[in-house]
């Protein structure tokens, strides 16, 4: 099985290329991307072979693709790759519109091709436990949850990340869909009402968007949570952030750390603490996941329609900064059958 | 000075070890439960008795450590007779009856010091002066977390009795807005959800608050009564343009306690952090308004805001009902 890469423009780009490497059957067809110099210098640092341009890879009949453009330019590739018959592994947030994620999901759905969304989590280890259980019934009633993705400043990594139009946003947009893709995973449930408040406090002189931001929302089944998705870690934080729960229930509450198994170093050369991750790589796990459904020619564990939910709800947190009221999430939607 | 002590169940036993510490004198107890009054009282030389209206010509300090909804009537009783007041969380069960007791006072030119001791603990106090040193910059993201089991009262039960304590938004979370005004300022918006509200049958209980304050910040508050006894758990996390102060008082108990339990152990009355301090933060507290009583020194912690959380609170049990944010509007001047 072929699988190629289409843009260096999410770093997460450069990680996909060792988890394909890592995996049986499966071969890195190469990269290609608009920024040639980019595409070029990295083809070469990792030794994969560069396409000219998107097309040029795509005729070279690649089964799956994995799109990591800057959050709003995902449409025009996710069309070329499914009128070509290919599959694909969309980067998140799927879209920063609600009319080009939905146009993700209806080009592939009618194009019958595998759309995935690039939602790691669903392959953490610790939260695959936690769901295990919570399905097992250990805990009961799910009653909300209390939770944080905090980051620092993406700009070290791509300076777009802060861009409001290529992101589509700050830290809301980076960081929501995360967790609303991990309650809904979680509680079956979609996401009724949303309330946000944020600031730009941190690096205030530095961007135009959002760093600073707090999330309520409701589920239709009754569930509560709230969300932190600030960029407030310092860039001398022992890691680049992280992602959190606690999870209260009928039996009590749990606390969950995904991020949490590190060994702590302290070394002359970084001369400051550092949390150095020793857990699974869920990236890994991911990807492997979207070879797997090309292969067994089923829907991935996580799709595009789960994309779209994430997008929506975190559209509506805009809205409700935007207006200052708690705002309904897609009243209309309802599960679209995928592939 | 002479101090009269109303309530003698955790906080009233408390303060009352705290004042033992001052020049102050403890004059007596009242309480509706006479039995534990009488043990007190004992203990401190001091009389029982039979109401506040029989203590108030006693004493020239009253301490209000009755359940919440008592504090109103009791805090309007002392000023007319001219007392200093000190008063426990919540000031008052609303923000009207709050409003009335700090306007009562001012007019009878008598104190009245609002016991959230939260400020006093030796954690908050650092993070709150390292903050007020600007060390970390303008505060942008605020977390504070408190979680315990559900209170279980023998006598009374009035914890659990949310006409009375006002439950989880009020009586627990207060602490929390408090803290979060005297870090980031005032509050502005308040949004709110609870679990008794969006399950009534649910055996725990759980809030989550976002504030909005003025100057710009936002807090999430988080507040538990859905843990195992003994659990006691604080946590605050605050985030600025140059830097980041945590807390997490399981990371930092120096004691770890892996000792084999022997027998049905129960939990007690009330869950309370296990990191031992040479003096009690309730104590500090109880020193620092005896220098504000005797010598008219400053406190830390002013009756406009005892009555600015109780607003946060009032705001927070509304937000949680309506699932709309809460505008507040703006107090009087302190």
């Amino acid at each position: 099985m072929k699988i190629g890469i289409l843009s260096f423009a999410h770093h997460h780009g450069e990680a996909y290329i060792s988890n394909l490497r890592r995996m049986n059957s499966v071969e890195l067809l190469g990269v290609a991307d608009d920024d040639s110099a980019r595409g070029e210098h990295l083809a070469k640092q990792y030794e994969a072979r560069y396409f000219a341009s998107y097309e040029a890879l795509l005729e070279a009949k690649p089964d799956g693709v994995i799109i990591c453009t800057e959050n709003n330019r995902h449409l025009p590739l996710v069309e070329m790759a499914a009128s070509r018959g290919v599959h694909v592994l969309c980067e998140k947030p799927i879209a920063t519109t609600h009319a080009d994620a939905k146009a993700i999901v209806d080009v592939c759905n009618k194009a019958g091709v595998i759309l995935m969304t690039a939602f790691p989590m669903r392959f953490s280890a610790p939260l695959i436990e936690i769901k295990a259980r919570l399905d097992n019934g250990d805990f009961g009633d799910v009653y909300c949850f209390n939770a944080t993705n905090q980051g620092e400043l993406p700009t070290k990594h791509r300076g777009w990340f802060v861009d409001p139009e290529l992101a589509g946003g700050g830290a809301i947009m980076d960081h929501t869909v995360h967790l609303v893709d991990i309650m809904r995973w979680f509680t079956g449930s979609e996401v009724e009402t949303m309330y946000a408040r944020s600031n730009k406090i941190f690096h205030a002189d530095e961007v135009q968007v959002e760093t600073g931001a707090l999330e309520m929302l409701t589920f239709r089944n009754n569930v509560f949570a709230s969300i932190d998705a600030s960029w407030c870690r310092p860039q001398y934080w022992p890691t680049w952030g992280g992602l959190t729960f606690e999870m209260v229930t009928q039996r009590g509450a749990v606390f969950v750390d995904a991020f949490r198994q590190n060994v702590n170093m302290y070394t002359h050369d970084a001369q400051r603490a550092n949390w150095a991750y020793w857990g699974s790589d869920m990236n890994h796990a991911m990807v492997s996941e979207f070879a797997s459904a090309i292969r067994e020619n089923r829907a991935p564990k996580v799709t595009g329609v789960d994309g779209l939910r994430a997008v929506e709800a975190t559209l509506a947190a805009y809205e409700s900064i935007r207006s200052g009221q708690t705002v309904s999430v897609n009243k209309n939607s309802s599960h679209v059958t995928l592939f | 000075m002479k101090v009269g002590i109303i309530g003698v169940g955790f906080m009233g036993t408390t303060h009352a070890s705290g004042w033992a510490d001052t020049p102050a004198k403890i004059i007596g107890f009242t309480a509706e439960t006479q039995k534990e009054a009488g043990a007190l009282a004992k203990r401190y030389n001091a009389k029982v008795y039979q109401s506040l209206d029989d203590m108030l010509p006693d004493v020239d300090v009253v301490d209000i450590c009755s359940p919440t909804h008592l504090h109103h009537e009791m805090i309007l009783k002392a000023a007319a007779t001219g007392k200093h007041i000190v008063c426990e969380k919540p000031l008052a069960h609303t923000t009207q009856e709050a409003r009335e007791v700090v306007e009562a006072c001012k007019k009878a030119g008598v104190q009245l010091l609002v016991a959230h001791v939260v400020r006093f603990f030796p954690e908050y106090a650092l993070a709150q002066s390292a903050i007020a040193n600007g060390q970390i910059g303008k505060p942008a993201v605020l977390r504070l977390h408190r979680g315990s089991y559900r209170p279980k009262k023998p006598a009374g039960n009035w914890f659990l009795d949310e006409s009375k304590s006002g439950g989880i938004l009020m009586d627990l979370m207060i602490h929390d807005y408090d803290y979060a005004r005297w870090i980031a300022g005032d509050v502005e918006t308040v949004s709110a959800r609870r679990v008794t509200e969006s399950h009534p049958d649910a055996p725990i209980d759980y809030g989550l608050v976002i504030l909005g304050h003025k100057a710009g910040a936002i807090s999430h508050i988080a507040g538990s009564w859905a843990y195992p006894p003994p659990t006691f758990i604080t946590r605050f996390e605050i985030a600025g343009d140059r830097g980041l102060i945590e807390f997490d008082s399981d990371n930092t108990a120096p004691i770890h306690n892996l000792i084999l339990k022997t027998g049905g152990s129960d939990a007690p009355d009330v869950g309370l952090p296990a990191s031992p301090v040479s003096e009690s933060p309730y104590t500090t507290q109880i020193k620092e308004f005896y220098a504000a009583l005797a010598d008219g020194r400053p406190t830390r912690v002013s009756a406009t805001d005892g009555l600015a959380s109780v607003q946060i609170a009032e705001a927070a049990i509304q937000s949680a009902q309506s699932g709309q944010p809460v505008q507040l509007s703006p107090l009087m001047e302190a």
